[in-house]
């Protein structure tokens, strides 16, 4: 690899040609690094006779300020990768790198909110002291600290339920709940582990649009994992299909839709049904 | 399986050290003191295994244990079965069930070993006592829990009441009842021991109480160690007897992590 | 409404009503053994609200309070290490187990021999043997965290401390509430047998020496009063775990229904 330095992205990759450098990596040299970069990755669960290999070689990369989403068939490994990111679990070879630096631990400027939604929520905190939980170690000033929190829930829609208990609510409202306790955080890097999949269309709609304003906002590098191709055409910047066990990448899709989106215009134009149709005939593909 | 054999190791040296550090302690700084050795202590134990006296209390201890449990069993489920049957009962014996159901039966033993002397009848007496109550405060729970839809199903379709007693109330109980018996089990060995240690009662318990006034500490120690293996039995038993009959129920699981 | 207000009737009048009958039959008791309730509340005043009540009672009681409440924090203390730390768990669960075999108050025996028939032996008695439950219960409690709450301090990188204190504490609360309530009742019995064998302070060794001497309504008065204290301390333990663990009795009600 010729770039190891931590140089953070000069310019924000969003609007740059996509398609050039999406399955060679940063082969191209010219572009900043990438903010993220999975190189050969593979992960296998246990070991001797019952080791399952989950995901052989994987490779692909995400820039700042990018949003992309991840699809793929359910039990393929998306959300090992996304552990496999978080630093949650080691890879068995290959690597995952922020600004070139390996992946080793939880990196710290990184959030996730995972799948499971339900489980990751303590149970004895109210939604508010969840949201706030991870924010005490930051030293926040209070009001600060304070007015992160409202706008995040503020954002999700819960404002009116920052003072009851995660198993007060329904499991749509504790997504949202996960997903402000991210968005209260700040993370530069945010990745989401199917985050819509239980929340009604017009949440859902709202919430895809949150998701693009924070990147406008804030800078974010966004990674999905949806199930939702829609949804996955809608937000992205590129789409990474994964496909067949073991997981590897099918292929990385650019998708070219005009900034800024918007729900019913974006969604009605013709090039959005043409990209849809790719990602699903991407995925329809025997492997 | 290169972590399983360390974990071994570790645990091996954990008992190696704690017995080595007893033996330390009592040839030690503590020689000729109340603390034997673990080589005496061992010496004793195997003594007492050839020994009748041993066995019999062993035998003793065992037989008032089990039959206490057993009796407190059969009138712990009957009980329990008519207090949760009728809904008059049930609230007219709650107060005094949740009054009774925290005391220990060590607080009445001054009074049984008045009125039974140092008898196997004031231990077992004890024993079913301690028993007793909470296998029918848990056998009420789980009549009462039994799902009302399935209780008005059996009623429409012209069971009896003893029938749906058999065939809906007290399958729905069981798992409320196994866990009763599995806290019961190790704790009718605890009071028979307690009923021997302080009121006279035969068995381990007054072995133990004997070992201790005579100042034979091997003796005393020797017995502890056999009370340590004999409870970890126990729970075991009854761990494993509770697993192989509610395995098929449902609501098993549930039950065992209030 | 009607149905209910006959339930609660019955729920209160029943225990009145025993206590009066109790009051009735025992009236003109001459039974050695079962003296008038009147003898026995009178006695009960007598003994444990004047003569006895700074030298009994408040001993007994200041032994339960302080044995068990170092019990829970060693308990509890130990349990987070032993299920944090591999090694130590490795190392200690075979001992643990062992020791949560023996009947707590076989116990009682070796520390007389030990350490004599003091206030020392009686509170030493009672720390470890209310340990275990608690400890036992810690461990398993940890040991059973979910996962996800684990990769959620994880990513959020919570400080040691805050896992400690914020994740695994209350998230193993209602396991360790439940082995601390088991540790209350041996705490307890093993203070009442503790002086049972052969101290002269106390309530449990003033109501044994009473019936060795056949003063039975003192020893009636006695096995009232450890009744109390018996039913008291598990009342306040349950208010005391209600409160604490309120979003996890409010979560399991909404659960079941
Ligand atoms: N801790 C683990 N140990 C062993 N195998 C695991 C573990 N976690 C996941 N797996 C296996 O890895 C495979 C991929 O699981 P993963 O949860 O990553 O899939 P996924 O793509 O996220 O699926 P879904 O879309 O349904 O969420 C599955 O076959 C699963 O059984
Ligand atoms: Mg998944």
């Amino acid at each position: 690899m010729n770039t190891t330095d931590t140089n953070p992205a000069l310019n924000p990759a969003g609007t740059t040609d996509m398609t050039a450098d999406s399955t060679s990596g940063n082969a191209g040299g010219a572009t900043a690094p990438p903010r993220l970069e999975v190189t050969a990755l593979s992960k296998t669960y246990g070991s001797g006779a019952n080791a399952k290999c989950v995901i052989e070689d994987l490779t692909f990369t995400v820039n700042t300020g990018e949003v992309v989403c991840i699809v793929g068939p359910s039990g393929v490994g998306k959300t090992t990768l996304l552990k496999c990111l978080a630093g949650l679990q080691p890879a068995t070879s290959g690597t995952a790198a922020i600004d070139g630096r390996t992946i080793a631990g939880p990196p710290p400027e990184m959030a996730l909110v995972f799948q499971d939604y339900s489980r990751s929520l303590m149970p004895w905190l109210t939604v508010r002291k969840n949201v706030r939980l991870p924010l005490r170690h930051l030293h926040l000033p209070t009001q600060e600290m304070n007015q992160r929190i409202d706008t995040a829930l503020e954002a999700v829609g819960l404002a009116h339920a920052a003072n009851q208990y995660p198993w007060q609510l329904s499991g749509g409202m504790q997504q949202r709940v996960a997903i402000a306790r991210a968005l209260a955080y700040r993370p530069e890097i945010l990745i989401m582990d199917e985050p819509f999949a239980s929340v009604d269309a017009q949440t859902r709609f709202e919430l895809e649009d949150l998701c693009l304003k924070i990147r406008e906002d804030f800078g974010m590098t966004i990674l999905v994992v949806t199930h939702d191709i829609d949804e996955a055409v809608y937000l992205s910047d590129r789409v990474v299909v994964l496909g067949s066990k073991p997981a590897r990448v099918l292929d990385v899709i650019g998708i070219d839709l005009p900034a800024p989106r918007d729900q019913i215009s974006t969604r009605s134009l013709p090039e959005f049904a043409e990209q849809r149709t790719t990602v699903l005939s991407m995925i329809r593909k025997p492997a | 399986m290169n972590r399983n054999l360390r974990q071994l190791l570790v645990s091996a040296g954990g008992i190696a050290a704690a017995l080595a550090l007893w033996q330390f302690i009592a040839t030690g700084p503590m020689a000729g003191g109340p603390l034997p050795p673990v080589s005496a202590t061992l010496a004793e134990l195997a003594g007492l295994l050839a020994d009748g006296g041993f066995w019999t209390a062993l035998a003793d201890t065992l037989v008032i244990a089990l039959a206490g449990l057993a009796a407190a069993a059969v009138a712990g489920v009957v009980l329990g079965v008519l207090i949760g049957s009728f809904e008059p009962v049930r609230y007219a014996t709650l107060a005094v069930l949740e009054f009774l159901k925290p005391i220990p039966p060590i607080v009445i033993l001054p009074l049984v070993v008045l009125v039974f002397g140092p008898t196997t009848e004031m231990s077992w007496f004890l024993v079913f006592f301690g028993c007793v109550l909470p296998i029918i405060v848990q056998t009420v729970a789980g009549v009462h829990d039994a799902d009302p839809v399935t209780l008005d199903t059996a009623r429409s379709y012209g069971l009896g009441r003893t029938e749906i007693l058999a065939r809906v109330t007290l399958p729905s109980a069981m798992p409320f009842i196994g866990t009763a018996m599995r806290v019961s089990a190790p704790a009718a060995l605890v009071i028979t021991v307690v009923a021997g240690l302080l009121g006279g009662g035969p068995g381990l318990g007054r072995s133990i109480y004997q070992a201790q006034a005579g100042g034979d500490y091997p003796t005393l120690y020797a017995y502890v160690v056999v009370l340590g293996l004999l409870g970890l039995a126990f729970q075991g038993a009854s761990q494993l007897a509770e697993r192989r009959l509610l395995h098929w129920h449902a609501s098993y699981r549930e039950v065992l992590t209030p | 409404m009607n149905r209910k207000l006959i339930n609660w009737g019955l729920g209160i009048g029943t225990p009145l009503l025993l206590v009066a009958a109790w009051w009735a039959v025992s009236q003109n008791s001459t039974n050695t053994f079962f003296p008038p309730l009147a003898t026995i509340l009178e006695r009960f005043q007598a003994l444990w609200l004047f003569d006895h009540f700074g030298s009994d009672v408040l001993l007994s009681l200041r032994n339960l309070a302080l044995g068990y409440a170092l019990a829970t924090v060693i308990g509890v203390g130990l349990g987070f290490v032993t299920a944090l730390v591999p090694v130590v768990r490795w190392a200690l669960d075979p001992l643990i187990h062992f020791f949560r075999g023996i009947p707590p108050v076989a116990l009682v025996p070796i520390f007389i021999s030990l350490i004599g028939f003091g206030i020392e032996m009686r509170l030493v008695s009672i720390i470890l043997a209310a340990l275990f439950p608690t400890l036992i219960a810690t461990v398993d409690g940890i040991r059973s965290v979910d996962p996800s709450l684990k990769d959620v301090s994880a990513v959020y990188r919570l400080t040691r401390t805050e896992k400690l204190a914020q994740v695994y504490l209350p998230a193993a609360g209602p396991q360790i509430a439940a082995g601390m309530q088991v540790s209350l009742q041996v705490a307890f019995i093993v203070m009442i047998a503790s002086e049972m064998l052969g101290a002269s302070q106390g309530i449990g060794a003033m109501t044994l020496l009473a019936q060795q001497s056949f003063m039975t309504s003192d020893m009636w008065a006695g096995i009232l009063l450890l009744g109390v204290i018996g039913f008291g301390a598990n009342m306040l333990f349950e208010l005391a775990k209600n409160k604490v663990l309120a979003w996890y009795v409010g979560s399991r009600r909404l659960a079941k229904s």
